[in-house]
């Protein structure tokens, strides 16, 4: 990963010292050894901070729309899950694509450091250094050796594309996928097989949760309003009084309905949630349902093809015509 | 802060009986913004409608919200009254206390809290109302009338006589339709081609209608007054400018196999023919699944004899854009096939024939030329048995389970002409019921049976065995109860009509809706019968349900009229309750075009300046000539930039929160 | 039992539906139901939007919130719509809205859209009873109820 991480930093540079880009999307060094940060570049000088290692989850697609509509041109760095991402917003029009280049990272997945905290591998680190799948954790006291997959985030163990679906160049071998793509419906499947009052205990539980921070919806590549009807005054729903959870669950099921046929599924909305709500959830029974009743689509897999929303079949799947009686054939 | 006056209606008795009117006047008072409300006994009559204009007056009313019956009876007559005060009509919304709620309850208790609760959701929804100006457009001055059988032909004839340039398309080669293959017609017994040929040559000579045969429309877009039609006129593979109509191609062509449509399959054509002597145009046409020239690249023996030198090989289908300011359907109907009736051995034994085949068969310009035969030895029948019914008013599947309501007066009419014709041939008739309402039709029945001994026997025929060269026909006579068998030489059923099979697929271009069996809908069955459910789209004939020729005539006469009216405006007025786009909210997804079935959502680039820094973006703009006010946008769009006048969001989610109160 | 305990409110228990209803179709297929005079009970409150693609699922939540036991969506058969295809949409939209309101436990029985033509008042009346039968069932609402909102 190192050496691919100089070849990242190389390109950067030499695509704002030629004036390919005006600007360069990508990740630095945040406060801590695990806390990588998005960021922009402007010059070639500023790319010596410029880092790819395992905690480069943050998604860098929604930060282009502004720079873009200012006219710059951009370069970014994707992941898979980015590139679906970067899709979406092109359906979405937020994005142009001739004024973007698309600098493609095969990911072998990000590694979640409350997964290191809770296996207590977490005090004295300095630094992750990363070889195929194993992790160097060093530390004061020399290098520890561990498994990378056993703490890879949750959505990194489910990933269908560690490899960009839509690139300029790719800056480094393909990745394998690990799993089926049904494994990432475990837990929607448990969820479907509890009773009405169960499901609702379980949501209610989480949506009290909820502080209403709107990390979930500023992280979405999905979410990507002008202004969001949350936060319009006018519209009549932006209520955020905490009288209790009927606010946030209109709030989580509309923003989870908005994203419906569009949730490229990369996970950030749980990622980021402080209070731990899995949002993910929500927009997973929606793809698996979308799968199942209007077929195989893939938000962010191909731009051109309609969002199951945005289109019809007229001999779509109809649950509702259960009562016949004095009706159409 | 609104002033809102509520009018609350008793309807005579049809409100007041069930909801107590005063108690809901008491309680709209209380209703925030509200400053009048008053009950009365007819809010809709002129005392009524005096009532509102005066307190809007007096009491500087800014909403008016009427409790009475539905918005689709009186909104238009409330909002006259509204405008004749000088208050937008827009600003008047309806609580529809009659059918929602009087009619439908019968405690009274339960029906006034009900009532209180719609009246005050009209009331929260008026509050948030707003002028609305209704804009307006042009009407093209020109009628497309589709189909070209005899409700087509005096649609298109009444039209293009008041004026107004019409064009028919027609599917087939020659207008005309099914009235053309019919020899007589019931009740007077005149020749079908005598008083429809006439009308046919009217049509084609009328200096306002162009007839596009061999045509089908391919897709239609546009609205009221601007309908824009796309016509698909299928290559005939003949010049029509060229052609003189000699029918010499259509004489020598080689090719025998395929059978005439006209003449109900029981004579055959060539590849190159027109399909009946009558026709209009009187063009042949090649039909190039049976050409051996289109086959093979061989023969091509009509152009070389053509002395016009008219048959053209390489002529292509062209598509024909016109624009129309109304359309009337007038597509016809269809026999069914009666493949799921085995028992009667249609298309097992040649003299079992359909009614329709009896009208070519006794036809004097028919395959026997009129010589009444049977199919099988050309020799002249003895007994001839028609079975009514066959796959009408049929609840088994198999058939229709309504009635056609031609084939009583149509078999009475064959079976009379046989007994007229040839007095030594037995007609029998097995009949579930005879129904012959309609101008002396019970008479013309009843003649059949009295003066000319027309055996009737109510029943249905359970089975037909051909022996030797009889059709064994076995059936029950249901009033005496005792099996009827007869021994005879040609049996005729009458089989069920039914809409035509594009039928829906034509209605969803139109968006005009079908009913169960595929007939078009009419707007409503008493008051609106020749009027399709979208503006500016007329129903003439069968197509709209059986129907006989009187009766097709006298509709195509008023769907006419009705296209007439429409045509005679200078302008309409388009409906205020559009979408419109909020920019600043706009992301410019177009999520909303995507959806829109009017194509009147666009994508439009804005300049703006954001915290200082200038930006170009994209947005959604519609085109409120376009717009229909279905409002399916509003849901498409996540932030809430486009809404829909007359339902915007905040309206309906007041309702919501009003009637939850 | 969810939340509180009975109150004396519910054992009498008077279920709020609010019906959305397409102009063109089903809000003339309930005018139909009046002029038929075919019963059904007055618990059920109609709102007209102009077709059922109008509906918002925001209204939908709304209405839960602020005390519906139940939520009906009418409109035109699919093909026979106004406007053509807005009934598709609908179909598509609320096929996965009702999925959702199931996941996260509210009951699929308090969410109906239906396909009731103008024509077809004894099948308005038919659904609105079918609905308050399987509300009845239920008992009332208190899932996504906004508390403040007393009805």
């Amino acid at each position: 990963m190192e050496k691919i991480a100089a070849a990242v930093r190389e390109r950067a540079k030499r695509a704002l010292a030629t004036g390919e880009v005006d600007r360069v999307f990508a990740w630095k060094r945040g406060e801590f050894w695990y806390d990588v940060t998005p960021a922009v570049f402007e010059t070639a000088d500023e790319t010596d901070e410029l880092l790819w290692d395992s905690f480069c989850v943050a998604n860098l697609s929604k930060y282009l729309t502004g720079a873009v509509r200012q006219g710059f041109k951009v370069g970014v760095f994707v992941k898979g899950c980015d590139a679906l991402a970067f899709n979406q917003l092109l359906q979405d029009n937020r994005i142009s694509r001739e004024n973007v280049r698309l600098f493609g990272l095969p990911c072998p997945g990000m590694v979640d450091p409350e997964k290191l905290k809770k296996a207590k591998r977490y005090r004295g680190v300095r630094a992750v250094a990363r070889a195929g799948d194993v992790l160097a954790l060093q530390g004061k006291h020399g290098e520890q050796q561990v498994e990378a997959p056993a703490y890879l985030y949750d959505k990194c163990l489910v990933c269908r594309h560690p490899n960009p679906v839509v690139y300029d160049e790719l800056l480094a071998e393909p990745q394998p996928v690990r799993t089926p793509d049904s494994d990432r419906f475990a837990l929607v499947n448990e969820l479907e097989a509890m009773s009405a009052e169960e499901k609702f205990l379980f949501w209610q539980e989480q949506f009290d949760k909820c502080i209403r921070c709107n990390a979930c919806r500023n992280i979405c590549p999905a979410c990507s309003c002008e202004k969001c009807i949350f936060d319009n005054g006018e519209s009549g729903v932006a209520a955020k009084a905490n009288a209790d959870s009927c606010e946030e669950q209109f709030f989580h099921l509309i923003r989870a309905y908005h994203v419906a046929g569009r949730c490229v599924d990369c996970g950030e909305c749980s990622r980021v949630c402080p209070a731990g709500i899995p949002l993910h959830l929500l927009n997973r029974k929606i793809i698996k349902d979308i799968q199942a009743i209007y077929g195989d689509y893939e938000a962010g897999l191909d731009p051109n093809v309609p969002a199951p929303l945005a289109t019809y079949r007229l001999d779509d799947a109809d649950p509702f015509d259960g009562h016949q009686k004095g009706g159409k054939k | 802060m609104q002033r809102i006056g509520v009018f609350v209606c008793w309807c005579g008795s049809n409100i007041a009986g069930t909801v107590d009117v005063a108690q809901v006047a008491q309680s709209a008072a209380a209703m925030p913004g509200v400053v009048y409300a008053k009950d009365y006994q007819y809010m809709c009559s002129e005392v009524g409608q005096n009532m509102i204009k005066q307190a809007i007056a007096e009491h500087g009313l800014t909403r008016v919200v009427v409790a009475s019956c539905s918005p689709r009876m009186h909104e238009s007559t409330f909002r006259k009254t509204a405008a004749a005060a000088g208050l937008n009509p827009y600003l008047v919304e309806v609580a529809n206390i009659r059918e929602h709620c009087a009619w439908i309850h019968k405690d009274k208790a339960e029906g006034t809290k009900k009532a209180i609760a719609l009246t005050r959701a009209a009331v929260a929804k008026a509050t948030l109302n707003a002028p609305l100006v209704a804009g307006e457009s042009g009407v093209e001055k020109r009628a497309l009338v589709i189909g070209g059988g005899i409700a087509g032909l005096q649609t298109a004839l009444d039209i293009a006589d008041a004026g107004y340039a019409v064009d028919i398309v027609e599917k087939s080669p020659s207008i005309g339709g099914k009235m053309a293959q019919i020899d007589k017609t019931f009740p007077t017994l005149d020749c079908s081609a005598c008083i429809l040929t006439p009308k046919m040559v009217d049509a084609a000579t009328h200096e306002n209608i162009t007839l596009y045969t061999y045509s089908e429309v391919e897709s239609v877009s546009g609205f009221v007054g601007n309908f824009e039609v796309a016509i698909r006129q299928k290559a005939r593979s003949v010049d029509a400018k060229k052609c003189s109509g000699c029918g010499l191609c259509a004489e020598k062509c080689p090719s025998r196999k395929a059978k005439s449509e006209f003449d109900e399959g029981l004579r055959t054509r060539g590849a190159i023919y027109i399909p009946f002597p009558q026709a209009i145009p009187n063009v042949p046409v090649i039909d190039r699944d049976e050409c051996t020239y289109f086959k093979t690249g061989k023969c091509g023996l009509c152009s070389k004899i053509c002395p016009a030198s008219a048959v053209s090989f390489e002529q292509a289908d062209e598509v024909i854009t016109q624009r129309y300011g109304a359309i009337v359907v007038a597509t016809g109907f269809d026999m069914i096939e009666l493949d799921k009736f085995g028992e009667y051995q249609y298309g097992q034994h040649p003299d079992v024939i359909t009614s329709l085949e009896f009208e070519r068969l006794t036809n004097a310009a028919g395959p026997t030329g009129g010589k009444f035969v049977r199919p099988s030895d050309h020799k002249k029948p003895k007994k001839v048995v028609f079975v009514q019914c066959v796959g009408s008013r049929d609840t088994s599947g198999r058939g229709k389970p309504y009635c056609s309501k031609i084939c009583c007066m149509y078999t009475a009419k064959h079976a009379m002409l046989i007994r007229d014709k040839y007095p030594d041939v037995e007609a029998s008739v097995f009949y579930i019921d005879v129904r012959t309402p309609g101008k002396n039709f019970d008479e013309f029945q009843r003649r059949a049976v009295e003066e000319y001994g027309v055996q009737y026997i109510k029943g249905m025929v359970g089975k037909i065995f051909p022996e030797q060269d009889k059709l064994m026909v076995h059936g029950v006579d249901a009033l005496s109860g005792e099996t009827v068998v007869i021994d005879a030489d040609l049996v005729v059923l009458a089989s069920a009509t039914k809409a035509k099979d594009d039928a829906e697929a034509l209605g969803r271009m139109l968006s005009i809706s079908t009913d169960t069996h595929d007939f078009f809908t009419e707007a409503h069955p008493k008051l609106r019968p020749v009027e399709s459910h979208t503006a500016g789209i007329f129903l003439a004939g069968a197509c709209q349900g059986p129907k006989d020729i009187p009766e097709t005539v006298s509709q195509a006469g008023a769907a006419a009229a009705k296209a007439i009216g429409l045509l005679s405006k200078k302008k309409l007025v388009t409906n205020p309750c559009v979408t419109t786009v909020n920019e600043a909210l706009c992301s410019g997804c177009l999520a909303c075009e995507k959806i829109c079935p009017y194509g009147a959502i666009a994508a439009k680039t804005i300049e703006l300046t954001n915290n200082g820094v200038k930006e170009t973006r994209v947005v959604a703009a519609v085109n409120e000539a376009l717009c229909q006010g279905c409002g399916g946008c509003t849901v498409a769009c996540r932030a809430g930039a486009i809404d829909l006048k007359g339902f915007t969001n905040r309206q309906i989610m007041a309702e919501v929160d009003a009637i939850c109160f | 039992m969810l939340l509180e305990e009975k109150t004396s409110q519910e054992q009498a228990f008077e279920p709020l539906i609010v019906a959305f209803c397409c102009n063109w179709c089903s809000y003339a297929g309930a005018d139909l139901a009046g002029t038929s005079r075919l019963q059904y009970p007055a618990n059920v409150k109609i709102i007209k939007v102009p077709c059922s693609c109008r509906v918002n699922p925001n209204f939908v939540l709304r209405a839960f919130q602020k005390g519906a036991d139940g939520v009906v969506i009418a409109g035109c058969h699919p093909g026979d719509c106004h406007y053509s295809t807005g009934n598709y949409f609908t179909r598509r939209r609320f096929t996965l809205l009702m999925n959702m309101l199931d996941f996260i436990g509210i009951e699929k029985e308090r969410f109906t859209v239906d396909w009731i033509s103008a024509a077809e008042g004894s099948k308005f009346a038919a659904v609105m009873n079918g609905v308050l039968e399987k509300v009845h069932k239920l008992g009332p609402n208190r899932k996504m109820r906004d508390k403040r909102w007393k009805r």
